[in-house]
């Protein structure tokens, strides 16, 4: 079965992780033991650094890595920091960009329409995702709350939710999942016994999408985790690599 | 060797019922658990419920004896009801919930008890937490020499004073629930304590066996480092209660 991680991240971090890939060539070395094909990674300096560093370190180091797909870390278009939204999407063709990350509690902005509007309106048209953590917060917003007040804000954005983390959480994320239909899971840490067949049996499993969490998470967890968990070898397919690729396919540059 | 049963209060359980464990046991290759109810963790007065589970399930369940140190008076009635009742290899604290530190004297009782008949006590411990870091453990295990501590969770957080209290104590083992999920600690653990001193647990009904599973599997070290992670230091230790 192939693996496509759509949460993984190298380069050094202020914070150091036990074990950690610092090049795009060791994250390659780690991605093989585990048997991961492909990945849609991020750099550590995207999230400790300014963006506007960060994300050129980052499509320097995966240039030519054709198993690394980028991503890059958003501000508000206020500041001009990262240029215009033209621009932006210039550079998201030149180098096959497909999704964006935001930080919002460590690069300081609030996640509103009135700041990311913009920036929103490029992802909605372009069918451009979102990935944020779900520990990520804004000015007194935090998890799931911020969550639904994104979406409520841009309901047709295409926004993926990673490491929700081992307590449960299904009583949070299910009614958001009922009402916005661009609202997709990663799982690293959907650790819940029989959640992901319990998800699939309600919801299908088209929502779900594989993730590791790499370097801070064990990838062996998700891993043996989703293949023997209690689903069909489609859905099982669908979250391990198919629905991502879906949801990347869709972008439009 | 860290199990639970039935519902609890902040999460949504698919498999919560006795059935539910062992059908998820079946699929994930987990012989045996050792629980403590839920219920019990509330209101120790349910502890009595898991001997109708072990006695039902005697392959499958073992349990453990939820001490509550908020209620004093209950403690040599229930140490009374403990020594009857077949079916328990110890005692269970949740210091960080019940908002007692293992080192208070509320524990004392069970801690003498334990002591005296070489029983398992596991206690969860977090880092840095005031009722059960891995410093507080450290202060209770030397005291006791002779009951088994198991370190819930390995004091989640604060890896490296965990680790050098399970490799300075020969009665102190480190247990991997949730602790697995971190990338490389499991490594840490066995180069510096030695995977003789790791057991394995999941908190089922909470986690999925297969994830704990897969973090052990797939962490670099040797497979007879798994072996005694997955099964072969807990079927020591709860060898005279099976």
């Amino acid at each position: 079965m192939k693996f496509f991680d759509c949460n993984i991240s190298f380069g050094a971090s202020m914070l150091r992780p036990i074990r950690f890939a610092e090049t795009a060539t060791e994250l390659l070395d780690e991605m093989d033991y585990f048997g991961i094909s492909e990945a849609l990674v991020r750099h550590a300096r995207q999230r400790d650094d300014s963006p506007t560093v960060g994300n050129e370190i980052l499509l320097e180091e995966i240039e030519g890595f054709n198993r690394l797909h980028g991503t890059l870390a958003i501000l508000p278009l206020q500041t001009g920091e990262l240029g215009s939204a033209e621009t932006i999407l210039e550079r998201m063709r030149a180098y096959q960009i497909r999704a964006f990350w935001a930080y919002p509690a460590e690069h300081r902005y609030l996640m509103t329409k009135t700041a990311l509007g913009p920036l929103y309106d490029l992802m909605v048209e372009q069918s451009i995702p979102l990935f944020i953590e779900i520990s990520e917060s804004c000015e007194g917003l935090t998890g799931w709350h911020l969550i639904e007040t994104v979406l409520t804000d841009v309901p047709d954005l295409t926004l993926v939710v990673t490491e929700h983390g081992s307590w449960g959480q299904d009583r949070f994320f299910r009614p958001l999942i009922e009402k916005y239909e661009n609202l997709y899971l990663e799982i690293s840490r959907y650790e819940l016994d029989g959640g992901i067949g319990d998800f699939c049996r309600k919801y299908g499993a088209q929502r779900l999408l594989f993730g590791t969490g790499f370097p801070r998470w064990n990838p062996g967890g998700p891993i043996l985790m989703l293949a023997r968990a209690d689903i069909s070898t489609k859905e099982r397919k669908m979250i391990a690599s198919g629905n991502i690729e879906r949801i990347l396919k869709r972008a439009r540059l | 060797m860290h199990g639970h049963l039935g519902p609890f209060q902040g999460i949504y359980f698919p498999n919560p019922s006795p059935e539910d464990m062992i059908r998820t046991m079946d699929r994930c290759g987990v012989r045996i658990i050792v629980s403590s109810s839920h219920a019990s963790l509330i209101d120790t007065k349910a502890n009595i419920e898991m001997t109708k589970v072990v006695q039902r399930y005697p392959q499958r369940f073992r349990a453990y004896w939820v001490v509550n140190p908020n209620y004093p008076e209950r403690m040599q009635r229930e140490l009374s009801e403990f020594a009857e009742t077949d079916g328990f290899v110890g005692f269970k604290f949740l210091s960080d919930y019940h908002k007692y530190p293992v080192t208070g004297t509320g524990y004392e009782p069970a801690l003498r008890y334990a002591d005296e008949h070489g029983l398992l006590v596991l206690m969860h411990t977090w880092g840095h937490s005031s009722y059960d870091s891995p410093s507080l453990v450290e202060q209770v295990a030397e005291r006791y020499t002779n009951l088994v501590l198991l370190m819930g969770h390995s004091g989640y957080g604060e890896w490296e004073k965990a680790i050098q209290v399970a490799q300075q104590y020969l009665n102190v083992y480190l247990e991997l629930t949730a602790a697995y999920s971190v990338n490389g600690v499991i490594e840490s653990m066995v180069r510096q304590a030695g995977s003789h001193k790791i057991v394995f647990g999941t908190d089922l009904p909470w986690f999925d066996p297969h994830y704990g599973i897969g973090c052990v599997l797939f962490s670099r070290i040797t497979d007879e480092d798994r072996h005694n992670i997955l099964h072969r230091n807990a079927e020591r230790l709860i060898k005279p209660y099976l």
